[in-house]
This record gives C-alpha cells, structure tokens and sequence, in this order.
C-alpha cells in the first residue's frame, strides 16, 4: 500500500525528533519571560464549605508578593457546561477547591504566602457517593442544579444533543429475547489520564482588555475559544500552544489554570506562570467519569441484542465541562458496538463533592462499554456465545446507521472490520485459548490464565470544523498555517509529509507554523482520533488548493491549461510533456500562493479497533498479570508506521487497560481527601513489566480523502479494560466485576479472605 | 523546600554534636531519596532547621565479614548491597531485599542507613500541605490515626498502638531474619539494638543526638538457605504490601533452625516465633510449611480494610519456606 | 562541573546563588538555564528528573545542588558533540526508532539509557527494562525505546 506513496506510509523521521532528544524543546514550564512572576493556589481543606472571611493581609505584605486575589477580587468568570462553576467562588465543592491566588517574584515567597493567608470556613454537609447525591435532602451543591443533577447547558452538539438512547420498543425486545440479564455494573474507579506535564499557562495581561497565554494543551486553539465564554466574551485571548508533555484529552478545554495566570497577570500588569504540580494535578485537575448502571439486555441464541434498557448514572464530580459531550458520544459509540433496534438507556449526570471529571481517551464510550460489556457477557454465558464472534457480529457494517452525539441518524460508510477482527483473533490464538465462559485457557498450579475481548469505535473522527493555509514560496518550499500541538501522536510531522505528498517536494521543504491563534485559522484540535481525517482534510485542501492557484499561474507560462499541470520537486511541468516545465520562482520573487482548506463534520465514518487480551491469575495472592495483548484495526492507510505503533501500544497509558488492573483514584470517604495524589500511591505501568503487544493493523482504503486513511489514536486505550473483567472472570471461574481486579479483589471471589467491613476508600 | 541552614558532617562525632545542638530540630542527609521528599511534602511535624550531609563521612560503606561477624556500614548503598559478591553468595536475603528497593536511579543513591531509618508511607501522614492539607495525626502528636476509621488498605496487621503505619523498609526485613542488629552512636558513647526492637508505632529508637553508624549480623550457617519475597501491585517501585524473609537451615530435609521475618505488616519486620518452633524439627514440606504459614499470621488483627494482606503474608511465608528445599 | 564546563556558583539568595535548599534540578533548569531536564513529580518517584552525577543515573529533583561540588554533571544537552553537535548514537537511535511521543520523559530516559550502556555496552532486553524501570512513560513509547537501545547497543531489538 505504501509503495504508490512517496511520504506516506514510510517511515520518516519527525521533524520535532532532533529538539526532543536533545532537550532543546521548550515545554510551558521551561519558558521564562522577562519579569515573569510566579502563581500559586490556595486550596480548600474540606469537601464542602462556605468561605465566611478570608484575611490576606498579612500575605500581601511579604516581601516578594505582587497579588493575593480572592472571591471578591475577581470578575464573574465561570467555567463548565452549564457554566455554573466561578474561578474563585464563596464556596468550595471538593478538597483541593480553588480558595486564593498569589502572585509572587518566586514560587518560595508565592507557597510563603499561602501560609499567611487566613480562612474561616463554615463546614457544610458532603456527598461523595453519587446515589445518594441523588436523594432527596442531600446536600446541594449548586442552586441551578436542584438534586445535583447537572442539566444539560448550552449543548456543545446542537439542540437535539443524544441525552441517552432510546428507539423501538424494548419491552417488545425483551419478549424476543432467548435470555433476559440484569444487574447493576460499575466504572468508578476515576482513573487518571496522567500526562508526565503538569498542566500550567503562562499569561501575560494587555490593557485594556486583551491577553496572550502560552498553554500546554493539545488543541491549544480550544483554549481561545473557551477561555473566551469562560470571560464573559469581554477579553480577547491569543493562545500559543508549544510542545505538550501529554494531554489524553484531559488539557482539552481545560480553562482554571489559564484562569488563574490570566487573572493574577490582570492584577499585577506582568506575565504570570502558573504550574500545577504533580499532586494538584492528580487530586485537582481531570479524573475520568465515575460511572454506575442498572440495566436489563436481551439477547437471542444467534447473538442478536434484541433490547437494552438501564438508567446509567454518571458522576462528574464537583461539576461538568464535557461531561454531557462523553455521555452523548458514549450514547453514539454503544450503537456502533451493538446494532439493537430496542433501546431504553437513559443517563443522568450527578455532581458530588470530589474533584471533577473530565476529557480522557475513551470520552465517554470507554466507560460505558465497562459497565455494559460485563451485563453482555452475562447474557453469552448463558447461551454460551463466544464473545469474539458476538462483538465481530454486532460491531456497526456499512449501510447500518447509528444515533451520533448531534441527534441525528447517520448511515456508516465505512469499512467492514471484520477482517481485521479476524486476522486479531487469528494473531492472538483465540480460537485455541477460548474454552468457554469462566473456564482458563491453561492451569499450571497456582496460577490461572484467562482471555478476554473488547472492542471499541468512534464516529468522532470525522468531528467538529478545522481549517488551513497553506503557502507557497517562489524557492520551492511551502508551509502550512494550523493551530495544532505536538502532544505525542506525531501528527504535525504527519501534516507536513500530507502535503509533501501533494506538492511533491521534500519534507525538508514543507514546515508547520507555530499553533497561534493569532494567525491560524479555526482548529477544533486532535482530539477523537480527527487528526488524520478532519485536520488533514483541510491541510490537503489547502495544499491542493495552492497547488490549483499555483497552476492557474503558471499555466500561460507554459501554454497548457491548469488540469494539464504536474509538480515535482519545485518544478511544474506539462503532464503529455514532461519537459516543458518550469521552476515554482516563476510565480514571482515578489509573490506567494495561499491555499485554504476547511474540513465540515462528517460523522459517517467510525474507526474500530478490537483487543485480545490474556492474563494470568495467581490464585495464592490474588496477583493478575497482563501477559499479552493483540490489538486490531483497519486504518485505511498508514501515515507513518512507527507513529501509529505508538498509539496502538497506548493501550497501556492514559487510565486504559491498566484501570481494570491496578489504576484508582483513592479518596477517604469520610473527609474526601485524595489519598493517593502522588506517583507513588498512584499506580502506573512500569518497564519491567510490559505485556507482549502484537498489533494487526489492516490498510483498506477509506472515503475519506486522498489519502484513504483514518484515525485510530484516541480509541486505543478503551477496549482493554472490560476485556481484563473478562479475562480475569475465566481465568478464575467465578466472575469479577469490580475495577479494578485488585488482589484483594481476586482473594474475595476465591473466598480467601472477607470483604471489606466498610468503605474506607474509593468504591 | 522551605529554608534550611546545611552544614557537611565530616566524622561521625560531628555529625553528633550537629544534631544534640539543634537537639531535634536537625536532620541527617544520606542519599536524600526520603528526606527531600518528607521536606517538600513538610511531613515532620516540625520543619527542621538545619540538615546535615552525612556523605563525605568516610568508613562508613565497608562490608566486611571477619570472626563469625558480617557488618555493614550505613552509608553502603544500596545498589553496593546488590552488587556485591559476598552478599550475593552468602546473604541473599539481604541483598534481594536491597535489589527490590524503588528504582534503579533511587539504588544509586540510596543508603542502608537511610533504608532503616526512612519514615512511614500512611497516606494520611504523608498527604501534601498544598492540596488542603497537612493531616494531623497520632505520629505528629496531634489527634487520632485516621487510617483506622478511613483507607487502612496498606496499613499495620498486627502490634499497631495509637500510629497503624507499617515499616516500610526491606532491608529491615532480611535484616530480622539474619538476626541483625542496628549500630547506633550518640553522645553516650555506641550502642546496639535488634533490628526487631529498633521500631515502635509512633517512632523509630534514635534518640536526640544519635545516628545510625551500620549494622552487623552473626555469619550464616554454610547450609542455610536463604529466601526474600516481597509482594507489590507492581515491579518495581512499589513498596511491599507485605514481605517475608527467611533462613532456613535443614540437614537431611529435616529443618534444625528457621528464622521468618514478615515485613509491611507492623511498625517494625516481625519475628514469627511460633512459626518457626513449630518448623523445628519437621521435614521441610508444604504441608509443615502450609502449618508455619497458618501459625505466623495467627496473632494478625485486621483492620476493616486490610484481611487480605493476612493471606498473602501465608503464601509468602509458605513459598519462601519452600524455597530453602 | 556540568556537561564538561565547570561552573562556579556561589551560595546565597541573590540571582545566580544556589540556596542551601535548592535540588540539582531547579540549579540545572533555572540558574542554569538547561531545561532540557525535567521536573514531573519532584519527589523522585517518575524518573523524569535523571542526570548522570559521576556516571550514575540519579533523581536531580532528589540531590541538593549544594552537596554535588567537584562532581560531574551529565544532563540530557551533554549527550551531543559540543563542537559538532553530532548525536549520540542514542539519540540517533531514537530518532530512527521514532523511541518517543509528546518527549516530556526522553531526557530521563535517555540519561537512564545512557547510564546502562556505560556499565553494560551490551545489555539484554530485560536488562534494558530493568535499567529503566524507574522512568514513567505515559504515551507508552517502552517498546519503541527498547528497540532503540538495543539498536543503539549494537543488537537488534
């Protein structure tokens, strides 16, 4: 497939590789400003209180301090869908709220005057547990959300935003059905997608009403575009987003750390760094969603769903920002999964006092295919359906349609993944190491091993609007205006080695400006896997919109028409007469050729990929090992192979596979403390310890564009988990369903050791 | 960090006088790779004043074995207990506890003395001042050990009075079970305790003014076997959510002598005496290993939420048994 | 003395004076400007901070800066040629195995790297992994990375 490809689908190397490897790219917190002073936040010791008086005089006088805002310093700026939540408020909503904001000549003095800063609190009642948040007499946390159910803003999709999944006649379906499974699921483990970079900004305020922010996020244009609402629509924002040291969705949209650099900049006429460190950013930036479900299926011997239906309750934590998005693309993605025509899933979005959830790969669809996959599985065991062969039969085919996120019935035009899904099974063995529902594919002692399957699939990749310029030069080189970041998938290299393929020129030749709102055009960002299809629609676009202009140019020159035209390497030549041809200088030393592209939202298309997955349980010490994983897709054609290795091996990162195994995020629940806010106690994968990772990937041509190619990064890490539940549950004989499977877990279905008395920590 | 005056000890005398001067409110500085992190975390109750380098004090990283004894000085690192050959052949224990110890970057800088002497993990005790906290409790003289009531999941099994922490240090374990003891000096002169006596709930037996110089351990048997386990959520970095170290000497598969220490299961690596009378004499087996292991974890008091570490402390003691055959 | 160039810095509270409290790596990063080190959790638990100090892999953000007079300092910028610029065949192994994703961890882990392939030119791939099980990657670049120092090592991975 690569062959017909100059650029694509070789392997290049990344333009950004020479500054990575030898520390000369700047991350935000490797920037420094002249006169730049630092920004620390004071942060709430209970989950739930009224400020009654804040004195901070004494911090205002230490030497070294430039600004101490409170509450009351502050304009009415507010975050969060609906936008309820205000940068500093009177009340805090969670341990680690928001309470003051110090802007210093040091981080030293800054943390100093944290100290000095004296609050008074009026305690009020808590509730962590998302049920009872749901109970009539709880406590409140926001008047506009009477029984802390968050409403539905300003829907990010149009009016008819998918709210929950409802068609046909589940009480029908369930009269078809074979066999009828119910029980309440749970996902609430709230993981964190834990970049290495903390989050931080840098601001630096202009009179009267503009500032430029240096952001570490993956769609750095976003920050403008939000930071913008967040303010009121009163401040114009510029926003220059530099290499990002991880993101997984969650810097997306993020708006409080920007916030406090922006206002303590306001404050003291001066550019203000603020960085998280990395226990704020695990007990006060992004977790994923908590969620908790009762639900009912119906399923026929062949495998056929024939109805769902289940209240889906989801907590976000102290409030909201992208939380009805996840939950209508998780909406979106279940009917890719599982084609029923019954459905009756109804969602409701609680908020509760710990900190909040947000954007992580998976978006929404991770989560409840954690839940519903286990409900699923339930119903396999009893008709003894293998499940490798009821998510191959069940996952979307072209011509079925789905419900996306806007409410609106699209019909799939993609590919059939089955052949991928066939060739995975294939690759990992499943044929020989599937001996039914709770049965190991092989005993050795003490230790069990077990398989599992998930899969998982987004129409998001064709989401949301980008746009792009591309110029070119009179020397034979071009480069192209968009807003994107580098935060780990490769994709501005990707671009630039898009329009080499187009222009034909070298990839010396092709560069990407830095992501400046102030010059770049409308970018959602790469988020959703979007990059490939979406963005690099528009860069395409564009570059072959320059190409046309460029041909429109020369072509009199060369006494042909347009269409007649070809370029290679700087020089544009008669397709029938390669030899009359001419240098790009011809367009004039004194001129440049710009192309736009813009990219419309096309959820038509939906990327897959399916994970095998096989652990080994150690029936002694509860222990559960990852001992390989296959993952397979169909991604149309490979941009650049090592780069779409990474994503695929992403599996294991961003709360992914690992978050059925050991990642959580542990809060006391009685004071609400984050107990495990540190990269100790918080679990993540090490070296030593890594699964055999095979991945299939398959190159059938999408319509998509001219590069037939689709995305598959943000997918990655989402059809593992529930895949472990499965594995685990064979390998054991006796079903788990708790994330994640801790030894603890294991030793209590063995009946090894009692469950725990009480809740002391996380559920 | 907050500030601190810094001083370089240059003999084990002034790093003494160092510390009775500021009586309580100095520091030691070995590898660091506790203490900087308990100074940026502000765990102590009190911020010290001053912190003294113990590193240029010299003839303190010998390990040598002579008349019946092995000693080590406290500033051996720990990546020196990994690598040496005469740890490796004739004291395994000691140096696969060390070997398991956090990372590869931590070993290199990492000390025996600072392995012993590290403060407790307990999440409530270590919980960031910057995100709502600090966290008062019984080990910082203020108020109840909230573990008790709250996420007690790591936390002590057996012995535990007013602090339920566990002592999180693996050399600690091999240690107890290779009958060491802790040399200590102070302004007293030098003195030596059992590793196992050396740690209580709410402190270690330092008192003011004193430092820990090495530890020593009689020479093992040329037919005892030795066995370190430690059981984590992950390898490495994790620290022990309970371990077991074991010398087991057997002469014709018969057990003359055991020595079982369990570690992350109280204040201090605990002896398992009954366990280790009732191997005594018995052909080692599973079965009398299976009845060692019950017999070990038979004065465990669990907390509401940590039974399960009882189960994997057995299997540990019953596998690290079994590996002596 | 830091990547072959001996700095003299004085101690004090004045621009340019190390305090007595300040780690390795704030002095690398801030007083002297190479930032190609990085600071992720500074309480030595991610790996991202690590420096050679005297050849061995170490946590910057664990080391005051005051103890490391008359050591060697060997950071990320040092890998390179000074004069040439030429890269370690390291580094270059890392570019051609694209052995990274966002970078914010690569320093770490290449002075990790670096580190084992001093003591041990030809190391095993579980010695590799074990080199650097002290390095948090989240993107997961591991089996790239693997690759890489195996290739860099002189075996194929």
């Amino acid at each position: 497939m690569a062959d017909k490809y100059r650029f694509i689908g070789k392997v290049t190397p990344r333009k950004d590789a020479v500054d990575i490897l030898t520390g000369r790219a700047k991350f935000l917190n490797d920037l420094k400003l002249p006169d730049m002073l630092y920004g620390k936040v004071l942060r709430s010791p209970y989950p739930h209180a009224l400020i009654r008086k804040i004195d901070k005089e004494k911090a205002e006088r230490l030497q070294g301090v430039c600004a101490v805002l409170t509450w009351k310093d502050v304009p009415d700026w507010k975050g969060g869908t609906p936008r309820c939540k205000r940068v500093l408020d009177q009340k805090v909503r969670f341990v680690g709220d928001a309470v003051a904001l110090v802007a210093a000549t040091s981080e030293e003095i800054a943390d100093e005057a944290l100290r000095l800063i004296d609050v008074q609190y009026e305690v009020l009642p808590h509730v962590f547990d998302m049920e009872e948040a749901l109970k009539p007499g709880a406590p409140q946390l926001y008047e506009e959300f009477p029984g802390n159910v968050v409403t539905p803003g300003v829907p990010f999709f149009g009016p008819k935003s998918l709210k929950e999944v409802v068609m046909g006649d589940v009480d029908k379906g369930f009269t078809e059905a074979d066999v009828i499974t119910e029980g309440t699921y749970s996902y609430e483990n709230i993981p964190n997608p834990l970049p290495p970079e903390a989050p931080g900004a840098i601001a630096l305020w202009e009179e009267p009403n503009k500032v430029t922010l240096w952001v570490s996020n993956q769609a750095s244009y976003m920050d403008k575009v939000t930071l913008f609402h967040v303010f009121n629509r009163e401040v114009e924002v510029r926003s220059i987003g530099g290499p990002c040291g991880g993101s997984y969705g969650s810097k997306f949209m993020s708006w409080q750390v920007q916030s406090h650099a922006v206002l303590l900049s306001r404050a003291t006429r001066k550019p203000v760094k603020v960085c998280m460190t990395k226990e704020e950013h695990l007990a006060a930036f992004t977790l994923r969603p908590g969620s908790r479900m009762a639900a009912k299926v119906g399923m026929k011997k062949d495998g056929t769903v024939t109805a769902v239906s289940g209240r889906w309750v989801i907590d976000t934590g102290y409030y909201s920002m992208t939380t009805q998005s996840q939950v209508a693309v998780g909406c979106g993605e279940v009917q890719i999964m599982v084609r029923c025509v019954n459905w009756n899933l109804k969602p409701t979005i609680v908020c509760t006092n710990r900190n909040a959830s947000g954007i992580v790969r998976g978006f929404g669809g991770q989560e409840l295919k954690c839940i519903l996959i286990p409900l699923l599985s339930l119903a396999m065991e009893k008709l003894d359906i293998d499940p490798f062969e009821f998510l191959k039969k069940n996952y979307v085919k072209p011509g079925d349609g789905y419900i996306w996120r806007d409410g609106i019935w699209y019909t799939y035009r993609g590919v059939d993944y089955s052949e991928a899904m066939d060739q995975g099974a294939e690759r990992f063995g499943w044929k020989e190491n599937w001996k039914g529902w709770l049965k190991p594919s092989s005993v050795n002692g003490t230790k069990r091993r077990g398989v599992g399957v998930g899969v998982h699939g987004n129409a998001d990749i064709g989401e949301d609007a980008s746009e792009a310029y591309v110029r070119l030069h009179p020397d034979g080189s071009a480069i192209i205006f968009s807003c994107v970041t580098e935060h780990g998938t490769g994709q501005r290299t990707n671009f630039v080695k898009m329009v080499a393929e187009v222009l034909q020129v070298p990839i010396e030749k092709v560069s990407l400006s830095p992501a400046d709102s102030l010059f770049t055009p409308y970018e959602f960002g790469p988020a959703g896997s979007r990059g490939t299809y979406a963005i690099g629609s528009a860069i395409i676009s564009a570059a072959e919109d320059a190409r046309r202009k460029l041909f429109e140019l020369v072509a009199p020159r060369l006494e042909a028409a347009p269409e007649d035209l070809d370029t290679e390497d700087g020089a544009i030549f008669v397709k029938s007469n390669p030899q009359r041809k001419l240098p790009w200088k011809v367009m004039g030393i004194d001129r440049t050729c710009t192309g736009y592209g813009r990219f419309e939202p096309d959820y038509t298309l939906s990327n897959c990929m399916m994970s095998f997955v096989e652990v080994e349980v150690d029936t002694e010490t509860g222990q559960v090992a990852l001992v390989r994983v296959v993952n397979a897709t169909n991604i149309g054609q490979v941009i650049d192979p090592q780069g779409l290795e990474g994503q695929l091996n992403g599996c294991l990162g961003s709360a992914g596979i690992d978050s059925a195994l050991f990642e959580e995020t542990v809060i006391d629940q009685g004071t609400g403390h984050t107990l495990n806010a540190n990269m100790l106690d918080y679990k993540w994968r090490t070296f030593a310890e890594l699964p055999q990772i095979d991945n299939v990937v398959l190159e059938t041509p999408f319509a998509s564009h001219r590069f037939h190619a689709v995305g598959v990064g943000e997918i990655a890490t989402s059809p593992g988990p529930s895949a472990i539940l499965m594995a685990a549950s064979n390998a054991v004989g006796v079903w788990l369903h708790e994330y994640p499977v801790t030894p603890e877990r294991v030793l209590k279905v063995l009946g090894k050791t009692a469950p725990w008395a009480k809740k002391g920590g996380a559920a | 960090m907050r500030p601190f005056t810094h001083f370089n000890a240059r003999t084990v005398k002034g790093a003494c006088a160092l510390l009775a001067k500021y009586d309580g409110r100095a520091v030691l500085n070995a590898g660091g790779t506790d203490l900087l992190s308990t100074l940026k975390g502000e765990n102590l109750f009190e911020y010290p004043e001053a912190v003294i380098n113990i590193k240029a004090i010299t003839g303190l990283d010998d390990i040598v074995e002579r008349k019946g004894t092995l000693r080590i000085g406290a500033l051996t690192k720990l990546s020196a207990l990994v690598n040496t050959p005469l740890l490796n052949e004739r004291y395994p224990a000691l140096a696969e506890a060390a070997r398991t110890v956090a990372t590869p970057q931590i070993r290199n800088a990492a000390t025996l003395g600072g392995n012993l002497c590290q403060d407790v993990r307990c999440w409530y005790y270590r919980y960031p001042r910057h995100i709502g906290g600090p966290i008062l409790c019984a080990r910082k003289g203020k108020g109840p050990c909230l573990a008790v009531k709250g996420d007690n999941r790591y936390h002590a099994l057996m012995g535990a009075k007013k602090c339920f922490a566990v002592c999180p240090s693996d050399t600690a374990v091999a240690l107890a079970a290779l009958d060491g003891q802790i040399s200590i000096v102070g302004k007293e002169g030098e003195r030596r305790i059992a590793v196992t006596d050396f740690y209580h709930p709410l402190e270690n037996s330092l008192k003011r003014g004193e430092m820990v110089t090495g530890v020593e351990m009689p020479s093992v048997e040329k037919e005892s076997r030795q066995a370190f386990l430690k059981f984590t959520l992950r390898k490495p970095v994790d620290f022990a959510i309970v371990s077991v170290a074991t010398v087991i000497t057997a002469k014709g598969g018969v057990c003359v002598d055991a020595r079982i220490a369990l570690g992350a299961v109280a204040a201090g690596p605990v002896r398992a005496t009954k366990a280790e009378k009732i191997l005594v004499g018995r052909p080692v087996d599973e079965t009398a290993a299976a009845d060692a292991a019950e017999a070990a974890l038979a004065g465990a008091k669990p907390l509401s939420m940590n039974a399960y570490k009882i189960e994997i402390a057995k299997t540990l003691v019953k596998r690290a048994i079994l590996e002596s055959l | 003395m830091v990547n072959g160039r001996i700095h003299e810095l004085e101690v004090g509270d004045q621009p340019g004076q190390v305090k007595p409290w300040d780690t390795l790596a704030h002095t690398l990063r801030e007083t002297l400007s190479l930032t190609g080190t990085k600071v992720s959790c500074d309480h030595g638990a991610c790996g991202a901070c690590t420096v050679l100090l005297d050849g061995q892999a170490v946590l910057s953000c664990m080391t005051l800066a005051v103890e490391c007079d008359g050591q060697r300092v060997t950071t990320v910028e040092g890998l390179s040629d000074p004069q040439t610029g030429r890269l370690d065949p390291l580094q270059q192994a890392f570019i051609d195995y694209t052995a990274f994703q966002c970078g914010f961890c690569t320093p770490g882990i290449l002075m990790s790297a670096k580190a084992l392939l001093h003591e041990n030119p030809s190391p095993t791939e579980e010695e590799v992994k074990e080199a650097l099980s002290g390095n948090f990657c989240r993107c997961i670049s591991h089996y790239q990375v693997v690759k890489a120092i195996m290739a860099a090592s002189g075996k194929e991975g």
